[in-house]
């Protein structure tokens, strides 16, 4: 690999459980991964933007208050104006059955909840990175 | 069909080894080094009279109240706060009548942020986790046909600002109802370094949170006697990642500053009466008991000794627990239903003043009705059929939960001292030592759940497939709001603000303002502003202005024309 696979963590709203974010910001890192958090707080414009300008291979987004296919289907938009529809888009958090399908329909290419293992986002993301070599 | 899950793999050969999964621990929750046993060799340095003592005798390790819960109950609390304020009024009547007596109120993550439905940055979490309570209206919809007397009421928010703006909301509702205000009932959290280093709360600058909390806590000692303004919380530091230790060492540091604070005002410990705090009950069992017993000794000691409190009640800190909802799992859910009702055995045996358990389906989403009846239903249970009220402190005496209590007194007396020694609890939180210290200790949790030395199980130890009681759980949870509601809402407040009387709301923006700049109490001025229609963002906004900040906390949106207006006047 020519470089090493970066992930941005993005948390978008007024939604205040940091945990999960920080959580997967120390397993990534400890797996080898450049790893930038936007911190709480932020906009879909503004960590897509981040993503970009990191020019990111994932950006994974953590939210606990349940809106994550709302803030999902805004930030995936926001990439493809971007032109950067090539950036996977993750999410982590709170999320129903129901949210997942619809999150997988949008184009989320994985959706990890609560208590989701740390390890099966980094193979995941892992895994990813292989893909997109072959690509 | 009724198969059963695991029938898929009974084809295989099984083999049976005695003494797998045994203990994977030596140590507590908080990496207290434990032994297989204790004895009275434990217990020699521990006087019964002046460390343990009778339950309503200082320094009141064994509980508040000589016959404890034999008199009187713990408070049974939720808080409930839904979508919609209907939901909410409906959902808090239905668990009144179950048995609920403790109402705790909780609103949006926006309004929490400081922000009203029309801001941008309101959007993606408006109505989640809560009310959007952009004002006094949607707090008498919420409220409605609820009794306001003879109610205990707490407002759980995250932040400062809400405390004092949603305590002014019940005074002003009870004055509009003609009820006193003397009456109500209740407590807040308004805990400034929770606000911040949990929340990083984006509202107001720990500055103002300092001294609206004690404009707030003078105010309501004067004129709602019954209400308790300030109850540290140790809750989310804990779930944030902070030990037992430095759960319970923090929040008798916040009552330290609170006191302190206090007594640069011109008052004393034994005006302000019995410390209301609220923590966290954990998954260790005895770890959880005990640090109820020893945080009730810390502070009798510190009130006594540090401030030289001359009342009991001075002395005394009751505690409102929120069992933890860091550990409820989103796999098999129902074992949530164990984790919970452990929690809630813990709290009692501890002694604890009122219980907000938290629902088996809390790690999917918003608590469905179901898992809240279970809550209140377990607490029945413990209560009615296993009789563990009946006698106060029940596990006094014991070698092992004596032992810990007074080490728990110990480290947390240490903990004291070095926060101290670094200037003060908000000394602490600038310097970003607090954050530090939880930082650290989450990653050392992280690591022994990675390296199987911490299990939870379903999640990284007996993990197995979910049958149709597990996915009914998870299928029941409740839903977030949709777009379009969230839009009906945006267009609610706008039209709220456009209707209101401007000559009666202009002159309550001034006089905020001008409190605020002054450095008098803002308290009487955030009511007569309610009372008149001002939202929990403009409050926000012209105390912002007050201390020369921008109204907006995100700077997205610049300060209202009409608030510029009215405010014209003010140099």
């Amino acid at each position: 690999m020519s470089r090493k696979t970066k992930v941005v963590i993005g948390k978008v709203g007024c939604d205040i459980h940091e945990r999960g974010a920080l959580t997967m910001l120390n397993v990534l890192r400890d797996a080898g991964m450049e790893v930038v958090y936007t911190g709480r707080y932020q906009t879909e414009e503004g960590v897509a933007n981040v993503a970009v300008s990191e020019d990111a291979d994932v950006l994974a987004i953590s939210d606990l208050s349940g809106s994550l296919v709302i803030i999902c289907k805004k930030v995936i938009n926001e990439l493809k104006r971007l032109n950067a529809a090539d950036i996977k888009v993750i999410a982590g958090g709170l999320m129903t059955k129901d949210d997942i399908e619809e999150l997988t329909a949008m184009g989320v290419v994985a959706s990890f909840g609560t208590g989701s293992s740390f390890n099966d986002s980094v193979v995941f993301i892992e895994k990813l990175m292989v893909e997109k070599e072959k690509e | 069909m009724n198969s059963c899950n695991s029938c898929n793999e009974t084809n295989k050969k099984v083999e049976l080894d005695r003494d797998k999964d045994g203990l994977v621990r030596d140590a507590t929750q908080s990496h207290i080094k434990v032994k297989p046993m204790y004895n009275p060799d434990d217990l020699k340095d521990i006087d019964y009279d002046k460390d343990i003592a009778n339950p309503g005798s200082y320094p009141f390790t064994r509980g508040l109240y000589s016959t404890m819960y034999r008199d009187r109950l713990w408070l049974k609390s939720f808080i409930v706060s839904y979508a919609t304020p209907e939901e909410t009024n409906k959902a808090f009547k239905s668990y009144i009548l179950n048995g609920m007596n403790d109402l705790r109120l909780l609103a949006d993550l926006p309004t929490q942020s400081g922000i009203d439905p029309d801001h941008p940055q309101a959007w993606n979490s408006m109505m989640c986790g809560g009310v959007a309570t952009y004002a006094m209206n949607v707090y008498e919809k919420m409220l409605e046909d609820m009794p306001l007397e003879g109610v205990t009421y707490e407002t759980a928010h995250q932040n400062v600002s809400c405390s004092i703006y949603f305590h002014a909301c019940l005074v002003a509702i009870m004055d509009k109802s003609g009820l006193s205000p003397k009456k109500l009932r209740g407590s807040g959290i308004c805990d400034p370094i929770r606000a911040k280093l949990v929340y990083a709360s984006p509202d107001w600058t720990t500055e103002i949170n300092r001294r609206v909390c004690m404009d707030h806590v003078e105010y309501t000692m004067k004129n709602t006697p019954k209400w308790k303004a300030a109850a540290p919380n140790g809750v989310d530091p804990c779930q944030g990642g902070m030990t037992a230790i430095h759960e319970i060492g923090g929040v008798v540091a916040v009552a330290i500053a609170i006191i302190e604070d206090l007594e640069k005002r011109g008052m004393t410990i034994d005006d302000y009466g019995s410390m209301v705090v609220s923590l966290d009950a954990e998954s260790d069992f005895f770890e959880t008991i005990t640090k109820f017993r020893a945080i009730r000794k810390v502070w009798a000691k510190v009130a006594k000794e540090r401030f030289h409190a001359k009342t009991d009640k001075a002395m005394m800190m009751k505690i409102g627990i929120r069992t933890s909802g860091l550990s409820l799992q989103m796999q098999k859910p129902l074992n949530n239903a164990a984790r919970v009702t452990l929690q809630i055995l813990s709290s009692v045996l501890g002694g604890v003043n009122s219980i907000d358990a938290s629902s088996i389906d809390e790690a999917i989403g918003l608590p469905s009705h179901d898992a809240r009846m279970f809550n209140l239903d377990t607490q029945h249970i413990i209560t009615h059929e296993a009789n563990i009220p009946l006698v106060a402190d029940p596990l006094g005496g014991s070698y092992y939960i004596e032992w810990l209590t007074s080490k728990f007194q110990k480290d947390c007396e240490e903990y004291l001292a070095e926060i101290d020694e670094r200037g003060g609890i908000y000394e602490c939180l600038e310097s970003g030592w607090l954050a530090n210290l939880m930082e650290q200790n989450r990653l050392k949790i992280q690591r022994e759940k990675t390296e199987g030395k911490r299990l939870l199980v379903g999640v990284n130890s007996f993990q197995g497939e979910e049958g149709p009681i597990n996915q009914a759980i998870s299928n029941c949870a409740y839903k977030v709001p949709s777009e379009e509601m969230r839009q009906q809402r945006v267009e609610e407040v706008i039209a709220y603000k456009k209707n209101r009387d401007y000559s009666k709301l202009n002159p309550c923006f001034v006089r905020l303002y001008e409190d605020t700049k002054s450095g008098a109490n803002i308290s009487e001025s955030v009511i007569n502003g309610v009372k008149a229609g001002m939202t929990i963002g403009e409050m926000c906004g012209i105390v912002r202005l007050g201390y020369g900040i921008s109204y907006d906390p995100f700077e997205m949106c610049p300060t209202p024309n009409y608030v510029e207006e009215s405010l014209k006047e003010c140099e």
